[in-house]
């Protein structure tokens, strides 16, 4: 099974597009940094600018945790477009290459052909999201040095301890990777369905992209059916920076990616296993 | 005719006593003897919309006005909490009305309204409750023209050496704050989370410890940080 989760791994990164998710956020995060460095600042007066009214305060509030959240909330959504690069092409890649008939001539079983790729899917979504903790967290440590991390939340402002927040991170950095895997699971259940990787990256990102649209739309009817959407959940990691924290909500999101990832996993199975391999 | 002068003796010390220029002059006296003073604080601050943890600080005073406060992490205090020498709390050209003398807390006091008469002071009235014995401020409760109206309760040790308080409770109206959407945390537990309409109390707990006092504290310290 290692043998073949290695191979997998192998072809996912001896392509190209495999980097593009690397080197795009190895290009943003930084570019993020120089921007905190030279208006990090005015950002926090911004964020701020209430208590100042009334309060003094010191403390270094710009440090590696505000700008690794304010990352990881402008990305989240972002992030899925760069899971969906390799994700969409686990399989639809093979019939575009032609080596489908090949690959399950080989002695192994369809099914765990299916579970391998999905793996090795699932350790690209891992590193990608752990690129971006590091990027944020540790070159950011070394730009910033740590603090107290300033967060509003709705109609409040929060300042968790510095010693309350690596913790926080570390799961919502795991958190991140279910909701990404959810992601990838959909770009794979497409990937069985065609055989060219454009058509499962662009389904993904338009389900994405709808059901983002219908979360916002404030009508009751959108708002209801909201909580079943995945896209909600992906944010969930954000149910970290709470204290004290909402472990019902953080079950549910949990499980509801999970349910995604499990239903479209086994969809996928299901139709590799019925697919009649043509080329 | 003893008799007499005694009474007259003792009237013109109850009328002094009720002098409020008196009163506020022998507070500003008192707290003259504190050239400067360095003390570690612990802040505790309660108010509904503003979560910040307990956090310890380095308070430095310089007469006539120098204030720094100095932290390793982050350290929050109410801009008009943070000096509480008479000096701070009884500044420019006012006029002082003797109001009743009241017990507050067990310590007799007399309550003195002090009306700035400079028309730039943010502070439209101040209430100070100032101790008759020891002659300390015990109690300031002040309005203001943009803050809304705010209280600060001042408690000393029994046997204090210099008058410098060990503990302050700092009570205040704060408006609810317009706060900026970028980088909001919305969950759905902060979504159903709604706050009663209309100016919130909030309190600030300050406990001092360690003082040290007048031991000619550098102006260096009370710079700004070049960060």
């Amino acid at each position: 099974m290692l043998d073949l989760i290695s191979i997998e791994l192998y072809k996912i990164f001896k392509k190209w597009r495999t980097y593009i998710g690397f080197i795009a956020l190895g290009v943003l995060v930084p570019l993020i940094h120089i921007a905190m460095v030279l208006e990090g600042k005015n950002t926090i007066n911004f964020m701020t600018r209430n208590i100042q009214e009334s309060f003094v305060f010191v403390g270094n509030l710009l440090n590696t945790y505000l700008i690794s959240y304010i990352i990881l909330t402008s990305l989240a959504i972002h992030i899925p477009f760069l899971i969906t690069l390799v994700a969409g092409d686990l399989l639809a890649g093979e019939a575009t290459s032609g080596t489908y008939r090949l690959l399950i001539t080989r002695p192994i079983s369809r099914t765990k052909l299916i579970i391998v790729k999905f793996i090795a899917g699932w350790i690209y979504t891992n590193l990608l999201v752990f690129w971006l903790a590091f990027l944020s967290l540790v070159v950011g440590y070394f730009i910033f040095g740590t603090g107290e991390l300033l967060i509003i939340d709705g109609q409040m402002i929060v300042i968790f301890e510095r010693t309350d927040v690596l913790w926080r991170f570390l799961l919502a950095y795991g958190f991140a990777t279910l909701g990404m895997t959810a992601v990838a699971s959909l770009a794979f259940l497409f990937s069985s369905l065609v055989e060219n990787s454009i058509g499962p990256i662009i389904s993904t990102m338009a389900i994405i992209i709808v059901f983002v649209i219908l979360s916002a739309i404030q009508v009751e009817f959108f708002q209801n059916i909201k909580p079943y959407f995945f896209t909600t959940h992906i944010m969930s990691w954000r149910l970290f920076f709470e204290d004290p924290l909402d472990l019902k909500e953080i079950f549910k999101s949990a499980a509801n990616l999970l349910a995604h990832i499990v239903v479209f996993f086994g969809l996928t199975l299901f139709i590799f296993k019925k697919k009649d391999i043509l080329s | 005719m003893i008799f007499i002068l005694i009474i007259i003796l003792f009237a013109n010390i109850q009328a002094q006593t009720n002098d409020p220029n008196e009163i506020v002059k022998s507070v500003i006296t008192k707290f003259s003897q504190v050239n400067d003073y360095e003390v570690d604080i612990d802040i505790k601050v309660d108010v509904e919309f503003l979560r910040v943890p307990e956090s310890r600080a380095k308070l430095f005073f310089k007469q006539p006005d120098k204030v720094k406060l100095k932290s390793e992490g982050f350290a929050l205090l109410p801009k008009d909490g943070i000096d509480f020498s008479p000096s701070s709390i009884i500044k420019g050209n006012y006029t002082a009305i003797f109001e009743r003398k009241e017990n507050l807390n067990g310590v007799q006091t007399s309550v003195v309204k002090i009306v700035p008469i400079n028309e730039n002071t943010n502070i439209i009235l101040s209430t100070i409750w100032v101790d008759d014995k020891n002659s300390i401020i015990r109690k300031v409760e002040s309005t203001t023209k943009t803050q809304g109206t705010y209280t600060l309760e001042l408690f000393y040790d029994n046997d204090f050496k210099y008058p410098l308080p060990k503990q302050m409770i700092f009570s205040f109206n704060l408006d609810k704050m317009n706060l900026p959407q970028t980088f909001t945390n919305t969950t759905p537990k902060s979504s159903r989370r709604r706050f009663k309409d209309g100016p919130v109390i909030g309190k600030v707990y300050v406990n001092y410890s360690n003082y040290k006092v007048n031991k000619n504290l550098s102006d260096k310290i009370f710079e700004e940080d070049k960060d």
